[in-house]
């Protein structure tokens, strides 16, 4: 059975057909386009599926996309302001903090979001935050030392 | 040459200059497997064993094969029917090597083992219908460890074997039973190491696009190594008959002159390889198993007269650590399907199916016997040691791998004089065990906790029995008793020696007072080794005589009527960088900015063919290499030319930003563009590549060995069995960097699972074989509250050769075990003799419960 | 409701998904249908009272985190719920949600416990008011019938002069507990009046083990108190092993965490958490 639903995803509003049992990660990479939201597991443990809804992070793989109706959803392509970067994704640039880069979808949202609740965490906090949030290649050093850089970018009204 | 020394001056090797993949990955634009979405694509699902160890009676489609939206089911044995099995490419003395094919068709022999395969027009229709699938079992005694296997009466996993022992081989360097009668003491241990899955966060996947009008395939996939996937997939589904394909062959004249050049040309470059290689693996299989010689009759044949070979592609992998190297099974049937139907399908392995036969790794035993003198020297090393290889052999190599690797490294940076190693393979109903970062690194891990177990026994500090026999650069003999040659790059001593100096040993012994007062108790583990990256001249040749010719790699570079710099690798990046690393080394060498090279990988169109790909951390030195040796010469194509423009000398010409000029004069220069348009202008063309380069690079000869120390403190809570790592030094020697950022990098991600292996990863098996670990709530990949602050101090062995980057993949997590186990068992003053150390076990050790 | 009393059990009740999504996924539970109930506002709403505080079906557990009601009225949930997942889970998952899947590593049915909390529940035939210590049957099943859905919980009043704390060990950060107490000490005259010990992870419910609660009675709150507290867990307790640990692992934990969450419970003793 399929169901109307309408939400914003990056600024655009969409109207979509969807089955129930769909997710919201599904629909996102399937029937809308963006590839950005990475499936790791598809069951809520790895993070890589991490968005903004309403502004909070949420695992996408987490959700029926039907729960997603008039909701408004950021991806990670919905961080750059154009060719502007959004000060998280120049950080971890400077900061070299992925190697494979399949985990950093869900890093970039769970990040935008900690800062946006807490713009000067400590070490500890940021690592406390990220927990959520697997990766394998990088020992997690160097994208905690992105989310600071990225303190200090932001905290210089770089933006 | 002159003109090759003058380059930029921007120097970007050296420098942790930011990454080139950045630019896509941080903007989710990466170009994932699962990304290629091609329209009307299918959606493969696999019906697979629940059951460890089982006959398969009988398997009933029908229903599924209705269910709305399905495209086709097939069995197993319609899908075996029409493909070429997996054989062993170079077989290894005392080795049978079963030979099976992709699908599960008689026998189920893992939980998970695919037996028959949906093809629907959405994922979920698929998993549906393939609920649908009626198959019968019959069930067997699952065999779930190396005990089992090895009972009398044990079920065999595969008829020819001897039982489940699939693979015996001694190797004996030295006079080790003198040496054993002759020293004071024996020292024994026996050492058990858990089953880990090698996971990464992008699981394995395919996508086989057919086009519609020439039936060519396009294989997006993960696989580290495209070229053997291309032609494993030739080779695998050719389904004419032999004459047919022999007829095919002797008719295509081009085909038929190409390949026999092409076998004078290989013969030629690899002589002294091919004759010192050694037949007796490949007698010992025939001996038992004759069918090999149909199978590659058959796929021989059918290659030669094969006239359109897939294209394989991978823009983006998500990580590897060797899980995919070897051919993912499904593969092939995935390929059969979109072949048989028409149309593109697709298979992106689920977490669960990543978990079982995504790849496993390092379920090993060792039964260690060190001869010593009282004194504390070390004479001789005996190892029994097994490995628990699952049910099916991975190709083109898996646990094949392992021992060959081990007997050259085992005894690792000590003196002795004598070393015997017997090594087998066992099958158990599990799954297939896979190359994982630093397949070997189990070498280190026995080693280094036999030296402490022995330092324990004879009363000793571990470090000072380490500095009495660890080499030094100047008491290195010339080779390994094992073969491999020493030259300055064994720098392992250098290594300890540092770190060493970096432990406050009076700190730490006011930290462990301090600890027991709240119960705590704290530790100090060391590990020191040394790796092959890639390794001196006969490295290779140690392994198994002959195996040079696979650490050859084409070099090729050209560059276009326009000017642009387009390099080609064999390699296959999937977080190591390479697209930025390469792009330094070229820039350098072509004295231009970063963006004004293409780096082109990842398409077995346009790049060159490599039997590895990616792996054994070839992509620094081999990789690397190739692409400086390629640059240089095509760089002298390029100042030979300018030379003649700039009406100068050839050791005049200078390069600084892409500003070709003789040195001095930089306001009357050319650019690159001009060159090649002269270049063009001569060759009387318009388009296309005006210098080019085809190189062969021997990686045997240049880079050497890389060694570190790995230096770990723990602190346990008595309480709760609990760990954490206060300090973790890794003190590093690869020669020198070319980014160090990302060799930090990598450093710190090898460790981390090293970290996850000791503390928090096991692919648990009951003794039935049953998987208990299937999801990411049972198997348990750390997170950043769980990997320590790793610091890393550099050293930089250089050499006179004109290659001198080594490899750094690897060694994290070959050091980190060893430590960590190391420090535990310090912290809590016995021998811990396994690698998997969860709160229980601790505690265990500890005497504070006992075990249920 | 009447949706409910005609699906029965083919439906599943979605409020947050986290719990409900995951078992889907891994097609171990596959719901013919499903009821949102995400949208029903009268159920978000945290409600405080003199006879204690309510929460409702669709409030999320970052919702209750950051909630002034729940942190000065019913504290123990409040020191629950930080351990409650990773933020991203919290940001869906429902407090309710988290009760009625009654996964026996969850916080919330021990905190349930703990309280002596009350079960309100609808269905068509009416409302029901069950006690925490009559919900919980078994592993991930309570005494909901099909047609019925748990639309409040009701914490009662809580004591000034008791403490909270709630104490787990779990393998990583943010996994399930191996095991984990609720627990809450009220403390009069320099000797302890009540005492609950509500444990997770230990049995296919949350279990209090009365005979350690009583021993408590009457004594100062010291290490003394709490150690022969924590004796009588570890001889009572008859936890499970799996993957994870061993059973004598669990049952050592118990003890440890006896004596750690009373001694934290003790300290907060009249202080909001």
């Amino acid at each position: 059975m399929s169901h109307s639903i309408t939400f914003t995803i990056n600024g655009e509003i969409t109207t979509l057909d969807i089955e129930a049992r769909r997710s919201l990660a599904d629909v996102i990479r399937e029937d809308i386009g963006p590839t950005g939201t990475h499936l790791g597991c598809e069951h809520g443990v790895c993070g890589a599926c991490t968005i903004l809804l309403d502004g909070q992070p949420a695992r996408a793989c987490l959700m029926l996309a039907v729960q997603a109706d008039n909701a408004t959803i950021t991806t990670i392509e919905g961080l750059a302001d154009g060719d502007k970067m959004h000060p998280i994704q120049k950080a971890m640039h400077e900061a070299m903090s992925f190697q494979c880069a399949f985990c950093t979808p869900g890093f970039l949202m769970s990040a935008v979001a900690l800062l946006e609740e807490n713009p000067n965490p400590t070490t500890d906090e940021i690592r406390e935050e990220l927990s959520g949030n697997l990766c394998r290649c990088t020992g997690y050093q160097s994208i905690i030392d992105g989310v600071e850089t990225a303190v200090r970018l932001m905290s210089r009204g770089e933006s | 040459m002159a003109g090759s020394t003058q380059t930029s001056g921007l120097g970007f090797v050296g420098q942790s200059v930011k990454r080139v993949e950045d630019e896509r990955f941080l903007i989710g634009k990466g170009q994932f497997v699962a990304d290629v979405m091609p329209d009307g694509v299918l959606h493969a699902v696999f019906v697979r064993s629940p059951y460890p160890h089982a006959t398969i009676t009988s398997i009933d489609v029908s229903e599924a094969a209705r269910h709305p939206g399905v495209a086709r089911v097939f069995t197993g044995k319609a899908l075996n029917e029409v493909t070429q099995p997996f054989v062993p490419l170079a077989p290894q003395p005392g080795s049978y090597t079963p030979i099976y094919h992709a699908m599960a068709d008689e026998k189920a022999r893992h939980i998970g083992d695919p037996v028959a395969l949906v093809v629907a027009e959405s994922r979920h229709i698929a998993e549906d219908a393939a609920e649908l699938v009626v198959v019968d079992y019959d069930m067997l005694d699952g065999v779930g460890s190396i005990d089992r296997a090895l009972a009398t009466d044990a079920p065999q996993l595969w008829d020819r074997a001897d039982g489940n022992t699939l693979s015996d081989a001694t190797d004996t360097y030295g006079p080790v039973d003198e040496v054993f009668a002759a020293a004071d003491r024996v020292v024994s241990i026996t050492l058990d190491s858990h089953r880990q899955a090698n996971q990464s966060m992008e699981t394995r996947g395919t996508v086989v696009e057919v086009d519609g009008v020439t039936g060519l395939l396009t294989v997006h996939n993960t696989s580290q190594g495209p070229h053997v996937l291309k032609w494993a997939i030739a080779a695998q589904t050719v389904n004419q008959g032999r004459m047919k394909s022999l007829w095919g062959f002797v008719r295509n004249t081009s085909r038929r002159k190409a390949f026999f050049a092409a076998a004078k040309d290989f013969r030629k470059a690899n002589k002294d390889d091919l004759k010192g290689q050694d037949n007796a693996g490949m007698k010992g299989q025939l001996k038992k198993d004759r069918s090999l010689l149909k199978y590659m009759g058959r796929m021989g044949l059918g290659l030669l007269a094969t006239e359109n070979f897939p294209t394989v592609t991978s823009v983006d992998i998500g990580g590897g650590f060797g899980a995919k190297g070897p051919i993912a099974r499904e593969d092939i049937p995935v390929v059969v399907a979109a072949m048989s139907l028409g149309r593109s399908v697709q298979w992106i392995e689920d977490r669960v199916e990543s978990l079982s036969d995504g790849g496993q790794a390092r379920e090993e035993r060792f039964h260690v016997d060190v001869a010593v003198n009282n004194d504390g020297t070390v004479k001789g090393l005996r190892v029994d040691a097994l490995i628990d290889g699952g049910a099916y052999p991975a190709f083109p190599f898996g646990a094949n791998l392992i021992g060959t690797l081990w007997k050259v490294y085992m005894p690792g940076p000590y003196h002795f004089e004598a070393f015997q190693l017997r090594s087998r393979i066992i099958a158990t109903n599990k799954g297939r065990v896979v190359p994982y970062r630093g397949p070997w690194a189990n070498e280190t891990w026995m080693r280094e906790r036999a030296i402490d177990a022995v330092a324990a026994e004879l009363g000793m500090d571990p470090a000072d029995l380490r500095s009495k026999n660890m080499m030094t650069q100047d008491n290195a003999p010339a080779a390994f008793i094992t073969g491999p040659t020493i030259d300055e790059t064994m720098s392992t001593r250098k290594t300890f020696d540092r770190a060493l100096e970096m432990i406050d040993r009076d700190q730490l012994a006011r930290d462990k007072a301090d600890a027991e007062a709240r119960n705590h108790r704290i530790g100090l583990g060391i590990a020191s080794y040394h790796e092959a990256a890639p390794g001196p001249p006969n490295f290779a040749d140690s392994i198994s005589p002959g195996s040079g010719m696979l650490l050859k790699e084409d070099g090729r570079a050209t560059i276009e009527s326009d000017g642009r710099i387009v390099m080609y690798t064999s390699q296959v990046p999937h977080g190591q960088s390479h697209q930025t690393t390469y792009k330094q080394i070229v820039a350098d060498e072509f004295g231009v900015a970063m963006e004004d090279v293409e780096v082109i990988w990842g398409n077995t169109d346009k790049s060159q063919f490599s039997f590895i790909g990616t792996g054994g951390s070839r992509g620094g030195p081999l990789g690397g290499g190739v692409m400086r040796a390629t640059a240089r010469e095509i760089r002298k194509q390029v100042d030979e030319l300018a030379a003649e423009m700039l009406e100068a000398d050839i050791e005049d010409v200078t390069i600084v930003d892409g500003n070709i000029h003789v040195s001095g004069t930089p306001a009357h220069g050319i650019s690159y563009a001009d060159v090649a348009a002269e270049a063009a202008k001569r060759a009387s063309v318009t388009a296309g590549p005006v210098f080019d380069v085809d190189l062969k690079y021997e990686g045997v000869g240049n880079g050497g060995w890389s060694c570190a120390t790995h230096v770990a403190i723990v602190d346990i809570d008595l309480d709760t069995g609990q760990v954490t790592i206060p300090r973790y030094l890794v003190v590093e020697d690869c020669g020198p960097i070319i980014n160090p950022a990302i060799v930090d990098g990598q450093v710190r991600g090898g460790v981390a699972q090293g970290i996850g292996a000791v503390f928090y990863e096991k692919a648990f098996y009951d003794d039935d074989a049953n998987l208990l670990t299937t999801t990411y709530m049972d198997y348990l990949i750390p997170t950043a509250m769980e990997i320590p602050e790793i610091e890393i101090e550099h050293l930089e062995t250089l050499t006179e050769g004109e290659n001198d980057f080594r490899g750094i993949g690897e060694g994290g997590m070959i050091g980190a075990p060893a430590a960590l186990t190391n420090a535990v068992s310090d912290a809590l003053g016995i021998q811990v003799t396994t690698q998997y150390l969860p709160p229980s076990t601790i505690l265990e050790l500890a005497g504070i419960i006992t075990p249920d | 409701m009447t949706l409910l009393a005609e699906l029965g059990d083919d439906a599943k009740i979605l409020a947050g998904g986290q719990s409900l999504l995951p078992v889907m996924a891994l097609r171990l539970g596959t719901p013919p249908h499903i009821i949102d109930i995400g949208g029903l506002t009268e159920l978000a709403d945290i409600t405080a009272s003199p006879d204690g505080v309510t929460i409702g079906a669709t409030v999320r557990h970052r919702t209750a985190e950051t909630s002034d009601d729940i942190a000065r009225h019913a504290p123990l949930v409040a020191a629950a719920l930080p351990h409650v997942g990773h933020r991203a889970i919290r940001t869906r998952g429902t407090v309710l949600g988290s009760i009625a899947h009654a996964d026996p590593a969850a916080e919330m049915p021990a905190v349930c416990l703990a309280t002596g909390a009350t079960m309100v529940t609808r269905s068509i035939d009416g409302e029901r008011q069950i006690a925490a210590a009559d919900f919980f049957e078994g592993y991930l099943t309570t005494v909901l019938h099909d047609n019925e859905i748990l639309t409040h919980v009701r914490f009662p009043a809580w004591s000034a002069t008791a403490g909270a704390a709630v104490v787990e060990i779990s393998r990583r950060h943010g996994d399930y507990a191996l095991v984990g107490l609720a627990c809450t000490v009220d403390v009069a005259d320099g000797e302890i009046t009540s005492a609950a010990l509500s444990f997770l992870g230990v049995s296919g419910t949350p279990v209090r083990v009365t005979k350690a609660e009583q021993s408590l009675a009457g004594k100062p709150p010291d290490d003394a108190a709490f150690a022969a507290a924590a004796d009588i867990v570890t001889a009572t307790l008859e936890p499970g092993g799996d993957v994870h640990a061993t059973a004598n692992y669990r049952r050592h934990i118990a003890g440890v965490l006896t004596r750690r969450g009373l001694a934290e419970a003790a300290a907060r003793t009249g202080v909001p958490a």
